[in-house]
């Protein structure tokens, strides 16, 4: 286990694409998120922003380029038939891929806190420009929202990593994963019936994780925030063990 | 010669309607270079695959020291190979492609540089392996090979793509490795690659071994004491026939006979007084061979069609 | 052309993933457009048929409800009367837990000459309203602006009858008169309901623009508006001609004669077309296509891999051998590939929104009208909306050579302004944003119809977009235009 870390690690760091692609999550994290604060104002004077969530906007761009990253991981062994080297070399499969899980999600984990410190870092002066509710790290909720997007942002990879491993073809997986993300919530956006767009929001991956973003109006979230974030690691974990299954089993 | 170190035993796969492998079984030993021959489609890569863990089989077993592939613990230690080698990621450099099969098996980095340095690599250790030549891979290929020093070889067409002098190369370095007490299986659809390097040849035809002999034998068996007698006698045929050997012209002058050998031949050339100016055994290539005994597995294919 | 046409076609149907993905394109929009119960519905779901909407004389779906003190007339006729003073209520605001005073900016107050009393008949009307000044409107579509005026000021106001001709007069002081305008209601019977009417929209409001948690918020508004120097004065009776089903209703519509020709009438409701959004109801032909989306992220996956996949396997060399001159490869690729997703996506369409709208009125939803040539325009709209994002998707899949990289930007730029647009962006930004982005072409899908005359936040989410459908499309068509034009300069000046 321990040789099959280090070799996945190797090959990732090895790999010139990582480190923009790392770069990339944070830029584009901070970015977004910026962007979302500068431009928000209140019409009404309670302005009733969720300062944490309007903050960490940007995550929902991050979470495509870690998604490239993580399929990138296994999806570049496949489309060179690098994939037959790295299984002569290490025959357990299982082995294989939860090896590459822990180097992905570590790296994503780094890049991922910075991208959500920087966005709230850089969105701490836009706030009060915008006398938009300041967001204080006092906050229970505050640290959960910023934790979980670290979290939310992992497990988006690691999804990312098993549908790639499921479908064995960058292009198709990165085209599955962004579908499956953003399809739930411009499905729920679309249906007018609230029943159907509370059922849809706690089902998508994306729309019930990010709910680890709230931290105000708790009571009128479709799922709680760590339920919410439940629901995004059982399809991450869902997708892993699916991957897994099918290349233990099919033949390389 | 019950050192077995590779043993392939009734292996069966489909793929689909195509049956690729029909109860394939040979064995390989340690100190000689096994050629794996027949034509494309005949089920090498697939079996070359099944050993190497690989593809599942349908049924029958692939041992290597009789353990299957999956449960090696440090498999490069045991078994190198070569399947394809473009299957690389273009934008790694040759030393950091070997440093993480290297982390794989817990070898250190000095390992690689070592290999390197063996199949010629060095000056070039750090550049994008995307751009190396089709040799310079396979050269790249055989250095991942070797990285855990494994008393097994496993590689898929090593020559293809390979200049002349890089065909020579190769046959030298697989030879080398034999001679280090090592189990080398090459598989080639060309059996003239392998003349003059494989020891012992297994030859298959649609999924299941043809013949599987040392390669004295083969030629033996395909050459059928034919003698090649230069005469302008016209005598010499008959003389010939008289004796009990089966005489056909081959050229102006020239004379084939089976069914003698060259010794018989000399002396009754002696003892009815006919010149000749040159009397030969005929010395089959291992391409005649080869040809001889995939002939019906080929025609068959072109019949079923 | 035509021979390289035909290869790339070869190329496409002959990869059984690309056909097959395609195809479920196309079943995803029949799919999530079929699918029972996940559109909206009006009110309560269920077989109640109360929010079946009355149709206008000229085929529109209205909304017809006000407080009306009429009595017949027969004949020609007129009526004057001024309206003294405008109050009304607004629905709580988001903080508030009660109503607030204000009138709505389209609450009416003024005269009305209908065919009856049947909702949906004909009608003509002079009325003063909350912030739009006199308006003189007939059959719930047409809209005509008489003088601004300050809000809340009198203004004296006249409906004269002559045959099927209404005039309208509005004056300041009573004295010194000013024709609104004149219209024709063709058709109209010898007796008519004349009399006074008072009616106030439904309200819908943004409730902030900010990223991340914008709500529209609203409810029924209600006016009371004081008429005096009513004439003829004659015994007027009060009624109550639809509106909205809800507690508010009968709280709120009355009349009351406080002396001679002097009438306090309150009432709630509206007198115009009936649109979808937060001061609507309903759904629209094009909530059924709400699929489009999925169908979408497939054509663009499948038709940047068409181009990718040549590069990955390097069969573009192959290609480029075949036919050297590569711009004309390239609007061949995107010929072929916006060919079958223009062909995918008219067929799911039509499927979807013949079959869909009988699914949402099985559920009991509401769906509003649409005429045969808007439902074949978005029929074809979505057609095209899928054939040219996939030509969109070729030109990237060209210009950035890596799967991947192709299809994450390709989805990334079509899908997620969308999605920012629908989820996350305040309404101006929105708007702002579907003009720019390739999703403008969503308006090729729009169906429902804005008035101006209708108080509503016309919102993307509701399927209003800012952009026409024919802009929407030549958008979308300018974005593929680029792509594929610095795919070809790319193509040109590269190495294989």
């Amino acid at each position: 286990m321990i040789g099959a870390l280090r070799s996945e690690w190797t090959k990732l760091r090895t790999s010139p694409g990582t480190i923009w692609l790392l770069l990339a999550v944070v830029v584009a994290t901070v970015a977004v998120s910026a962007a979302a604060v500068a431009g928000t104002t209140c019409r009404w004077g309670g302005c009733d922003v969720d300062p944490a969530r309007l903050a960490l906007t940007g995550v929902q761009l991050g979470q495509a380029v870690a998604a490239i990253l993580a399929v990138l991981v296994i999806g570049g062994e496949y489309g060179t038939g690098m994939h037959r080297i790295t299984l002569t070399a290490v025959p357990r499969r299982g082995v294989v891929l939860v090896a590459k899980a822990v180097v992905v999600s570590a790296v994503i984990v780094a890049a991922s806190a910075a991208a959500v410190a920087g966005s709230l870092l850089a969105t701490r002066p836009l706030l009060r420009r915008n006398g938009l509710p300041a967001l204080s790290m006092d906050d229970g909720g505050a640290v959960r929202a910023a934790v979980g997007s670290v979290l939310y942002l992992t497990l988006v990879a690691l999804l990312a990593l098993g549908v790639a491993t499921a479908v064995r073809h960058s292009a198709a997986a990165i085209g599955a994963v962004l579908g499956l993300l953003y399809l739930f919530p411009i499905m729920a956006q679309a249906v007018s019936d609230e029943k159907w767009q509370r059922y849809l929001t706690k089902l998508g991956p994306m729309t019930a994780g990010l709910t680890i973003q709230a931290t105000k109006h708790l009571t009128e979230l479709p799922i709680a925030p760590w339920k919410g974030l439940g629901v995004l690691a059982v399809w991450s974990v869902g997708c892993l063990l699916a991957g897994g299954a099918l290349l233990v089993r099919r033949d390389a | 010669m019950n050192k077995t170190i590779i043993a392939v035993d009734g292996l069966r796969k489909r793929f689909g309607r195509t049956v690729a492998l029909d109860g394939m079984s040979f064995t390989v030993q340690p100190g000689r270079v096994t050629g794996f021959v027949g034509p494309n489609g005949a089920g090498k890569t697939t079996t070359m695959r099944v050993i190497l863990g690989l593809d599942a089989p349908d049924s029958g077993t692939a041992l290597i020291g009789g353990q299957p592939y999956r449960a090696l613990r440090r498999p490069l230690c045991h078994v190198g190979s070569l399947l394809d080698a473009g299957a690389l990621q273009p934008s790694r450099t040759a030393r950091n492609h070997l440093l993480w099969l290297a982390h794989s098996q817990g070898l250190t980095a000095r390992r690689v540089d070592e290999v390197l340095e063996g199949a010629g690599l060095t000056t070039v250790a750090r550049r994008r392996a995307g751009g190396f030549s089709l040799g310079m891979r396979q050269r790249l290929g055989l250095a991942a090979a070797l990285l855990g020093d494994p008393p097994v070889l496993v590689l898929d067409e090593p020559f293809n793509g390979m200049d002349p002098e890089g065909i020579i190369w190769m046959r030298g370095f697989l030879k080398t490795l034999a001679a280090q007490g090592r189990a080398v299986l090459v598989s080639s659809h060309l059996m003239s690659e392998l003349q003059d390097t494989a020891d012992h040849v297994v030859v298959v035809g649609r999924g299941r071994v043809i013949a599987d002999a040392s390669v004295v034998q083969l030629l033996a068996a395909t050459a059928n004491g034919r003698v090649t007698l230069r005469t302008d006698s016209a005598r010499a045929a008959t003389v010939l026939a008289d004796a009990g050997g089966t005489v056909a012209a081959a050229g102006v002058g020239v004379l084939s006979v089976s069914g003698l050998a060259t010794d018989a031949v000399v002396a009754l050339m002696n003892a009815n007084g006919i010149g000749f100016s040159e009397v030969s055994a005929h010395r089959a290539t291992l391409e005649e061979a080869y040809l001889e005994l995939t002939r019906d597995a080929v025609e068959f294919k072109a019949v079923s069609r | 052309m035509r021979a390289l046409i035909q290869a790339e076609w070869t190329k496409f149907r002959t990869v059984p993933g690309w056909v097959i993905g395609m195809a479920i394109g196309g079943v995803l929009i029949v799919a999530f457009g079929l699918l029972p119960g996940i559109q909206g519905s009006c009110g309560q779901p269920g077989s109640g048929s109360e929010c079946v909407l009355p149709v206008g004389p000229e085929g529109q779906e209205v909304s017809d409800g006000f407080m009306f003190v009429h009595r017949p007339l027969s004949g020609d006729g007129s009526i004057t009367a001024r309206v003294a003073s405008m109050t009304g209520m607004l629905p709580p605001g988001p903080n508030d837990d009660k109503m607030r005073e204000g009138v709505a900016p389209w609450a009416k107050a003024g005269l009305l000459i209908k065919d009856g009393t049947t909702q949906g008949s004909a009608y003509a009307a002079v009325m003063l309203t909350g912030a739009h000044g006199v308006r003189l409107q007939h059959n719930f579509v047409h809209d005509k602006a008489g003088k601004p005026g300050p809000p809340g000021s009198a203004r004296w106001l006249r409906l004269t009858r002559t045959k099927e001709k209404i005039t309208a007069e509005e004056s300041a002081d009573g004295t010194t008169w000013t024709t609104v305008g004149t219209v024709t209601l063709a058709g109209l019977p010898q007796t008519v309901q004349i009399g006074l009417f008072v009616t106030s929209p439904q309200h819908a409001e943004g409730a902030n623009e900010s990223l991340g948690s914008f709500g529209s918020y609203g409810g029924p508004t209600m006016a009371t508006a004081v008429f005096d120097h009513v004439t003829p004065v004659g015994s007027l009776t009060g009624t109550r001609i639809g509106g909205p089903a809800n507690k508010y209703a009968d709280e709120l519509g009355g009349f009351e004669e406080t002396g001679e020709g002097v009438f306090t009438i309150t009432g709630t409701g509206d007198i115009a077309p009936a649109v979808g959004g937060p001061a609507g109801i309903g759904a629209s032909i094009s909530d059924t296509l709400l699929g489009t989306f999925a169908g979408l992220i497939m054509v663009v996956v499948i038709s940047t891999m068409f181009v990718t996949a040549e590069y990955r396997r390097g069969m573009m060399r192959t290609t480029l051998a075949a036919s050297p001159r590569r711009g004309r490869v390239l609007v061949a690729k995107a010929a072929v590939v916006g060919a079958v997703s223009f062909v995918v996506g008219v067929l799911a369409a039509a499927v979807v929104i013949t079959l869909g709208q009988k699914v949402l009125r099985d559920n009991g939803a509401y769906v509003h009208l649409a005429s045969t040539a808007t439902e074949l325009r978005v029929i074809v709209g979505t057609g095209v909306l899928l054939g040219v994002t996939a030509m969109l998707a070729v030109g990237l899949g060209a210009l950035l050579r890596r799967g991947t990289t192709a299809v994450t930007v390709a989805i990334v730029t079509t899908a997620l302004p969308y999605l920012l647009v629908m989820s996350v962006l305040p309404p101006t930004a929105g708007q702002w944003l579907l003009r720019i982005a390739p999703a403008a072409a969503f308006s090729m899908q729009q169906s429902l119809v804005e008035y101006e005359q209708v108080a509503n936040l016309y919102l993307p989410v509701d399927g209003y977009f800012p952009l026409s459908p024919l802009a929407g499309g030549a958008v979308l068509a300018g974005w593929a235009v680029a792509a594929l034009v610095a795919a070809a300069c790319f193509l040109r000046r590269r190495d294989a």
